[in-house]
């Protein structure tokens, strides 16, 4: 249903039509390229849709990637297993267990930074050390107030 | 990849999750729309539904994609509230005035509403030719139909998309 002849050259008698979108995406064999390019100089209204057509691709080549919700694919990943398993198909059923699923793991985090950790976890350096190691430096002044002065509250007596 | 040369559902979503939203929400038009589609897919590539063809991933699932969206479109569409019309004209919007020109920074979502409109055979078309990136072979091999309709779709998807765009 070729509309060129066997020398490459338009042989429909209208317009390019289809084709023009074939040889914006490089789809044409060179010499129906050719025989269009040929058609376009002479026919004002294959020009005109070949730009119409051309900005049409320019803007949807165009469009950005588009960044799933938040969590998405984390929320499908915990849903995923027992979806499989009773492959109900019911996609609806699947979006609101991926809501269940971030909200049970939303749940579990807030258990194991709050409530999981009872007692105070070690820091780093030692407090004890530290307050050694200041005590130690401080006593080797030899005025020891006007050292602790910058940090401590302003005192006055007997006013 | 596991043992049976099918990706994993965590390589897929790690390494291809915002290029599988992408082509999944400019299909769709639409975010939940987008997000049920995706698990549709990621579904059927862990159940092994799909025979993985070595090459290139994206244009895999860009398949998978697509013809799951067109699937369920179909379903739909033969139900009675949800048929469309025949003459792809009928369903184009009307097109923005003069004082509402298309702004820089607004293009992306207009162009989007346009796609939307566009009836679901074009805009799978032209969203594989055109987001994806696929040869019209390519796009023929995995819609199984012509080069010559799959040419033809993409040429009316994008006058289509012009005319609504004008």
């Amino acid at each position: 249903m070729s509309r060129f002849g066997t020398n490459g050259g338009f042989a429909g008698g209208g317009h390019l039509g289809d084709v023009l979108s074939a040889l914006l995406d490089g789809e044409l064999p060179a010499p129906q390229a050719e025989g269009a390019r040929a058609h376009l100089a002479a026919c004002p209204d294959c020009t005109q849709e070949l730009a119409a057509v051309s900005q049409a691709r320019s803007w949807v080549r165009a469009l950005p990637l588009v960044d799933p919700p938040f969590g998405f694919y984390e929320r499908m990943l915990l849903d995923h297993q027992p979806a499989l398993r009773s492959a109900t198909g019911d996609r609806a059923t699947l979006r609101r267990r991926a809501g269940l699923a971030a909200l049970g793991a939303a749940a579990a985090a807030v258990t194991v930074l709050g409530v999981g950790s009872p007692s105070p976890r070690p820091v780093s350096p030692s407090m004890p050390r530290l307050v050694e190691a200041h005590a130690t430096s401080a006593s080797v002044g030899a005025d020891l107030l006007s050292k602790l002065a910058p940090v401590g509250v302003p005192v006055s007596f007997g006013r | 990849m596991s043992g049976s040369g099918i990706p994993t559902w965590e390589e897929v979503a790690r390494d291809h999750g915002r290029f599988l939203y992408t082509v999944a929400y400019r299909l769709t038009g639409n975010s939940n729309d987008a997000q049920d589609l995706v698990q549709e897919v990621l579904l059927k590539v862990r159940r092994g539904l799909e025979t993985y063809r070595p090459g290139s991933l994206e244009g895999w699932l860009s398949r998978i994609t697509t013809n799951t969206f067109l699937d369920e479109t179909r379903r739909q569409r033969r139900r009675p509230v949800d048929l469309l019309p025949e003459d792809p004209d009928r369903v184009v919007p009307p097109s923005p005035g003069a004082d509402v020109a298309l702004a820089a920074e607004a293009l992306p979502d207009h162009v989007q509403e346009a796609l939307r409109a566009l009836p679901e055979e074009y805009r799978a078309a032209v969203v594989m030719c055109d987001v994806v990136g696929l040869s019209y072979q390519e796009i023929s091999d995995s819609l199984d139909v012509p080069v010559g309709t799959v040419r033809s779709r993409i040429h009316r998807g994008r006058a289509l998309l012009r005319k609504t765009l004008a």
